[in-house]
């Protein structure tokens, strides 16, 4: 109470300070937030990786994907330590995509039960059912819990992909990751889609039942997916790319450097303003409360009393400072994500870790600057300091 | 038996580089158990040094003369370092301004209170002693009030509330009356003698208020940097003030 009523001696002066250390707090929290969440997709995807090997021709996130043949599943099951191999089906939702962040919405199919029980990356059904064999030539669709919500749609509605309306047999729970904005149809649906999304020319001269975007291969247990690799690769040549977890890691870990990077950034800079203000703010004050060190010197208060004194009121600077920031920053990451989810762009993960680590921090930077003050203060000659006017 | 003695007491204070003053320049003092003595002198005397020495707010220095000696109730505390002598501070003496030097931002009660923090009381115990400390200097329904509520002699009356809060074994007061009227000035100096006779505190007062002076046991005269009268009277005048008395 009493460190609350000494910061409220200088309103004005406190008031700059904590307004400068919450703006920094606040850019922190968003930035943070929006670290999270595209952390939690690399991480999503560093998980789905692990393990197998994809192989598909061209690139799937340069957009270019071209069609491979069922054929080549074959030859790729036949290559020793293959354990699995299974054709997967990826195409845009959308050919005008929109202005996304993260992973554009995806038209996703596979055979059911085709990994084999090798799969590890399980998502849980937050309603409804996945789809089996059974849906092999029906129009149903299992969706991603981002795009179920941009769609508005539950179990048993109807949805139109491509301009075709698939009925809703499931939704996923929520993975923070690829999947929720992508829809699972039968690997047969995907192909029609696929076929029709292709010129007229083209269409004319390709059997839809035999193509795939994409082949995932499982190695058998034991089997190191680099070595699997090596040999797919020799097998089909060079125009088929095959990602293993180590490429994946390898590709979006440079990506999720650059975004430490920036965070980093951005808390130095938050630490340094808010910092060097905080010294100012408490070396303000201990000069204008000279007198009243010195009193409470002379009446007994050691030097680490005073200097606890002025460090606590540093701290609850920050403090105070990290709790408004934190506050307007999830306000700011909650209204984003509510404007955001209407299109499908969920930016902003605030998690405890992050809110208690603004807290923190900031709670610390105010403690550090003000040990600059504080040890001056507790240096003061008591009889000099009563004299001050 | 002497409470407070020092030998050999000196200090130099350095204004500047080559500008250096001579405060105190080997002083020898005793002060009584439950004396209440006055030190007196014209600026510049080297008054407030020697009570600042005697309050432990500052050490004599050890150099460029005979060893100082500094005993506090036969122990000698000369060359304690800052952190002893802040403790021996804060259980053991008590110490009045002039200005009064009470923290303005905080209540009678609590200005009182710091004393007792700082002497290692709990609150709770602190609460209660603050205010029995106001209520025997007259204050007990004021402890809520900020100073700046207060008269300046409701202020140093506070003030000596906080000396006393710790029934310290003395008292330093520095120009307690300096800035108060003739009738407060008298006001708190019948609260010194008062607790002086009552619980046998030792007052040490710096003053230049000839009046304060007659009203303590003794006075000390001091005059560039030396102490020119110990202020020792005679059985007959001892005999004559306890008469009046």
């Amino acid at each position: 109470m009493r460190l609350v009523r000494d910061l409220g001696r200088r309103k004005l002066r406190s008031g700059l300070t904590i307004t400068g250390i919450a703006v920094g707090i606040m850019a922190l929290v968003v930035f943070g937030s929006m670290a999270n969440k595209m952390n939690a997709l690399i991480s999503g995807g560093s998980k789905y990786y692990a393990n197998k090997a994809v192989v598909s021709v061209g690139s799937m996130y340069s957009g270019n994907i071209q069609p491979l043949s069922l054929g080549d599943v074959k030859r790729v099951e036949g290559v020793e330590g293959v354990g699995a191999a299974t054709p997967t089906l990826d195409m845009l939702l959308s050919d005008t995509g929109g202005a996304n962040m993260g992973t554009p919405e995806m038209i996703t199919a596979d055979i059911p039960g085709g990994d084999k029980g090798y799969e590890t990356f399980k998502i849980d059904l937050a309603q409804g059912r996945k789809l089996t064999t059974a849906d092999a030539h029906s129009k149903v669709t299992v969706l991603g819990s981002d795009l179920a919500r941009r769609l508005n749609s539950n179990v048993g509605d109807k949805v139109t992909l491509r301009d075709v309306e698939f009925t809703v047999v499931g939704i996923w729970a929520p993975t923070l990751t690829a999947p929720d904005k992508d829809a699972y149809v039968p690997l047969e649906a995907a192909q029609e889609l696929f076929v029709k999304s292709l010129p007229p020319l083209i269409q004319a001269n390709i059997n839809p039942a035999v193509i795939a975007t994409g082949i995932v291969v499982y190695p058998k247990a034991g089997v190191d997916p680099e070595v699997l690799k090596t040999r797919l690769q020799a097998l089909l040549g060079k125009d088929y790319t095959i990602m293993t977890g180590k490429d994946f890691d390898a590709m979006l870990g440079t990506f999720s450097a650059i975004f430490s990077m920036v965070l980093t950034g951005i808390a130095m800079l938050s630490l340094l303003v808010g910092g060097l203000s905080t010294i100012n703010t408490m070396a303000m004050s201990v000069a204008e409360r000279t007198r009243e060190i010195g009193i409470k010197r002379a009446i007994g208060a050691s030097r680490w009393r005073i200097q606890r004194e002025i460090v606590l009121e540093s701290a609850a600077i920050g403090l105070i400072a990290g709790l408004i920031g934190l506050g307007i920053g999830a306000a700011m990451t909650m209204l984003f994500n509510d404007l955001g989810r209407a299109s499908g762009n969920v930016l902003f993960d605030l998690t405890l870790g992050t809110a208690l680590t603004a807290i923190g921090f900031s709670t610390g930077l105010g403690a550090v600057a003000g040990f600059v003050p504080a040890w001056g203060a507790s240096r003061l000659d008591p009889v000099t300091a009563l004299r001050y006017e | 038996m002497a409470i407070l003695e020092g030998r050999n007491l000196r200090k130099t204070y350095r204004l500047s580089r080559r500008n250096t003053v001579e405060a105190l320049k080997g002083v020898e003092v005793s002060i009584e158990q439950g004396e209440m003595v006055a030190i007196m002198g014209p600026s510049g005397s080297g008054k407030s040094t020697l009570m600042h020495i005697l309050g432990l707010l500052h050490a004599p220095d050890p150099n460029h003369g005979p060893t100082p000696e500094l005993y506090l109730g036969g122990e000698n505390v000369a060359t304690l370092s800052d952190n002893a002598r802040t403790r021996l501070r804060a259980r053991r003496m008590g110490f009045v301004f002039q200005d009064f030097n009470l923290v303005p931002t905080l209540t009678a009660a609590e200005n009182v209170m710091l004393a007792c923090d700082y002497a290692g009381i709990k609150a709770k115990q602190a609460r209660a002693a603050a205010l029995e400390a106001l209520a025997l200097v007259g204050l007990g329904e004021r402890g809520d009030h900020k100073p700046a509520e207060l008269s300046g002699g409701e202020q140093q009356r506070v003030a000596i509330a906080r000396a006393l809060v710790n029934k310290p074994e003395i008292i330093l007061a520095d120009e307690p009356t300096g800035n108060l009227d003739s009738d407060r000035s008298a006001e708190v100096l019948a609260l010194f003698r008062q607790f002086n006779r009552e619980q046998g505190q030792t007052i040490v007062l710096v003053t230049h208020d000839s009046e304060v002076g007659e009203a303590c046991d003794r006075v000390i005269k001091m005059r560039d940097g030396w102490i020119r009268d110990q202020g020792y009277r005679t059985a007959a005048q001892v005999g004559a003030t306890e008469a009046v008395a």
